[in-house]
């Protein structure tokens, strides 16, 4: 079915060319004529300008279409909804895989999976597994005991404080291996919780780190995604108020964010993992079984930040780099909360 | 936003809503074009994905656009039938997070019972919740005098913690794990109207509810009193024969019950499950919705089309044209803004089409 909008420069030529193809392609899921261009999609539930979680998606993208010189698209999507329209509109535009960038897709990666059996979606952090549907499982948790670690190091009152965004097992995860690397520091030290219920809402981060900074947390590790630029800015201004406070990056490298805060980042090279993920797709290795991504590939990492390398203790940068290389090998074993089918424990 | 002009004074002419929505569709069509060049981004590209998006293909106008209308129509109804009434239920969201719950609750709890019973079920758990919901408003509104404005859009906030409580708590899946409940019963869930899509029997609940509404409005006396009540209820009230108060009960519960199926029949119809972000704002776009029709029930049905189209273009944008969610959402709220704008400017100047006497009034 032609569509009646007028067409004017080559562009919208295109356009048009990709809607017949489009229009062609859908009915019986059957794919259009050999289509040479790798298409690939991102679908993420908040703004990709995050500098964090979703940031590190986009760059992932962006990569893809580089090295793969594959046609990419991203859509922000906000409700369940809209999760079954996005994967309907990719798969019956002819893409051909689709990262979709949370645990909140994987009802709808799963529903879309069975429809389009020719599609393959990756679900970051998702718990459901299909033939076409896999979840990409980052062991955040290892960086995350790392900033422990560092956060222990760092702390003068001996309470560290922890923001999360939805309590969700992922999140749950990396807040238990921060306290297990904080307590293999100083045994004693006092670790604070709380879960905002929202990763994007500025208000209540704010809030909640204010209220553990008064408590007399001095470093606080976040897990959010826009919402964390909320906790450096509360940490900015405990320390502007006479305070020694400082924060720990997540999700991605955070340091240039707030650079006089941040002591490190406990970070995901996502962009390293969805490019590895496509590599593993093209060798046909994607789907039936959940992907890690850990320091063992160097996708998850603990990054001191250089600007304030200086005040941190040398021998705590010592034992980090060597708790890393043990986490590597397999002698030191991080805490971490199962959560995807067919994992130990997990029905 | 809602005051003045009760329910009378709309849709004098049956073209007048037509010209309106082809009035909202050119100014926003050139304002957003204008934005979008601002921004550095193609608006042809932009048009030709929204229209794409939309209707571009039977496949995307029935899984998507079709969709996508269902709650937009219901909750529009919803909003127009209490604001005839001369109830201003800004409620709509919070009524339908209450009948979400309460449909997905009865649609995991009655796993063993067959379809022609529990399907009925989950939408009746939805339509009592959604006018329980306005119970509160209605009657601090009745009995006390406080304005619903405020209320209603405090039990929104009520609504949705509610629904962020229940996955989180009582009715979180089985597992423990993810903020979201089991999926409901097969039983449960809305059959599909046309098999092979997504369009579920939800769109046909819609379409006839409008239609019976109309009938209802302008054939019935039970009709009749609610256009006199919203016309004006001394008036109503001085003629002595209509009961002002049980009208203005009868059309907040009624508001809220069918704001309340607008959640049941997502649940059942679309997700299967329940999660805490279920509606992008459903219940807000209401109004622009019930507005745009002139608060005509066949009237919200093609302005409950229009805005799903407009939504499901929007996602277009963004895939295809590569237009940021921020710059959609923009354009998004422009519309909605030309609608309300040439809305107040044909009832306080236009006499004949809106835009005609441009100079005359509509300072907001």
């Amino acid at each position: 079915m032609a569509h009646p909008f007028p067409t004017r420069g080559a562009r919208t030529a295109a356009l048009v060319a990709l809607t017949v193809a489009a229009a062609t392609a859908c009915g019986g899921g059957d794919a259009p004529e050999a289509e040479p261009t790798l298409r690939v999609a991102l679908l993420t539930s908040g703004p990709v300008s995050d500098a964090g979680w979703y940031a590190g998606a986009y760059e992932g993208l962006m990569r893809i279409e580089q090295q793969f010189g594959a046609q990419v698209s991203h859509q922000q999507t906000a409700t369940p909804a809209e999760f079954d329209e996005a994967f309907i509109a990719y798969a019956t535009s002819g893409y051909d895989l689709i990262f979709a960038h949370g645990n909140e897709y994987q009802d709808a990666a799963i529903r879309a999976g069975e429809r389009f059996p020719e599609l393959t979606i990756v679900v970051s952090g998702g718990g459901r597994v299909s033939g076409n549907v896999a979840p990409l499982i980052f062991r955040l948790e290892e960086g995350s005991y790392l900033a422990g670690m560092a956060a222990a190091a760092m702390t003068e009152s001996g309470i560290v404080g922890m923001v999360g965004g939805v309590e969700i097992p992922p999140a749950r995860g990396t807040f238990v291996a921060f306290e297990a690397g904080a307590r293999s520091v100083d045994p004693d030290i006092e670790v604070l919780e709380v879960f905002t219920g929202d990763w994007n809402d500025v208000a209540a981060a704010k809030e909640a780190t204010v209220a553990q900074l008064s408590r007399g947390a001095d470093v606080v590790i976040h897990n959010l995604d826009a919402a964390s630029f909320a906790v450096f800015q509360a940490v900015r201004e405990a320390r502007a108020a006479g305070r020694t406070t400082w924060a720990v990056g997540m999700n991605s490298d955070q340091n240039d964010v707030a650079p006089d805060v941040i002591i490190g980042s406990a970070v995901i090279r996502i962009a390293d993992a969805f490019v590895e993920t496509v590599r593993m797709w093209q060798a046909g290795e994607v789907g039936g079984a959940a992907i890690y991504a850990s320091t063992r590939q160097d996708v998850i990492d603990f990054v001191f930040n250089p600007e304030l390398l200086d005040r941190v203790p040398p021998e705590i940068v010592q034992r980090v780099s060597e708790a890393r290389d043990m986490i590597r090998a397999g002698t030191l074993d991080v805490p971490r909360i199962e959560f995807v089918e067919g994992e130990a424990g997990v029905r | 936003m809602v005051d003045g002009g009760a329910g009378g004074r709309f849709a004098r002419t049956r073209w007048e809503p037509v010209a309106i929505s082809l009035g909202a569709i050119g100014l926003t069509g050139l304002v957003g074009a204008v934005l979008l060049l601002a921004g550095g981004f193609d608006p042809l590209a932009a048009a030709a994905a929204m229209v794409r998006g939309s209707v571009g293909s039977w496949d995307v106008f029935v899984s998507i656009t079709l969709v996508r209308s269902v709650p937009l129509i219901l909750t529009g109804l919803a909003v127009a039938l209490a604001f005839r009434a001369g109830v201003w239920n800004i409620g709509a969201e919070g009524q339908l997070y209450a009948g979400a719950v309460a449909a997905a609750g009865v649609g995991l709890a009655g796993g063993g019972l067959p379809a022609v019973l529990l399907v009925p079920a989950v939408l009746c758990a939805a339509l009592a919740a959604g006018a329980a919901w306005a119970v509160l408003p209605m009657l601090m509104r009745v009995r006390l005098g406080v304005g619903e404005v405020i209320t209603t859009i405090l039990m929104n906030f009520v609504g949705i913690h509610m629904a962020a409580y229940m996955v989180h708590g009582p009715l979180q899946e089985s597992r423990g794990v993810f903020p979201q409940t089991d999926a409901i019963a097969e039983a449960a869930r809305l059959p599909p109207l046309l098999p092979g899509t997504r369009l579920h029997v939800g769109f046909a609940v819609a379409a006839l509810l409008a239609l019976g509404m109309t009938v209802f409005l302008h054939r019935s006396r039970a009709g009749f009193r609610i256009r006199a009540v919203g016309a004006s209820p001394e008036a109503a009230h001085v003629s002595g024969r209509i009961d002002a108060r049980r009208v203005l009960v009868g059309c907040f519960l009624v508001s809220g019950a069918v704001a309340g199926l607008a959640g049941g029949v997502e649940v059942a119809g679309v997700t299967h499950a329940l999660y805490e972000d279920l509606s992008p704002g459903w219940g807000y776009t209401a109004i622009a919705v019930a507005l745009l029709a002139g608060l005509e029930p066949l009237g919200v049905l093609v302005t409950g089309l229009l805005f799903g189209a407009l939504q499901a273009g929007a996602g277009a944008m963004q895939r295809d044209a590569g237009i940021p969610a921020a710059w959609v959402g923009v354009v998004e709220a422009l519309v909605i803004l030309a609608v309300l704008g040439l809305d107040r400017l044909r009832r306080t100047g236009g006499r004949v089409l809106p835009g005609i006497r441009i100079g005359g009034g509509g300072g907001a």
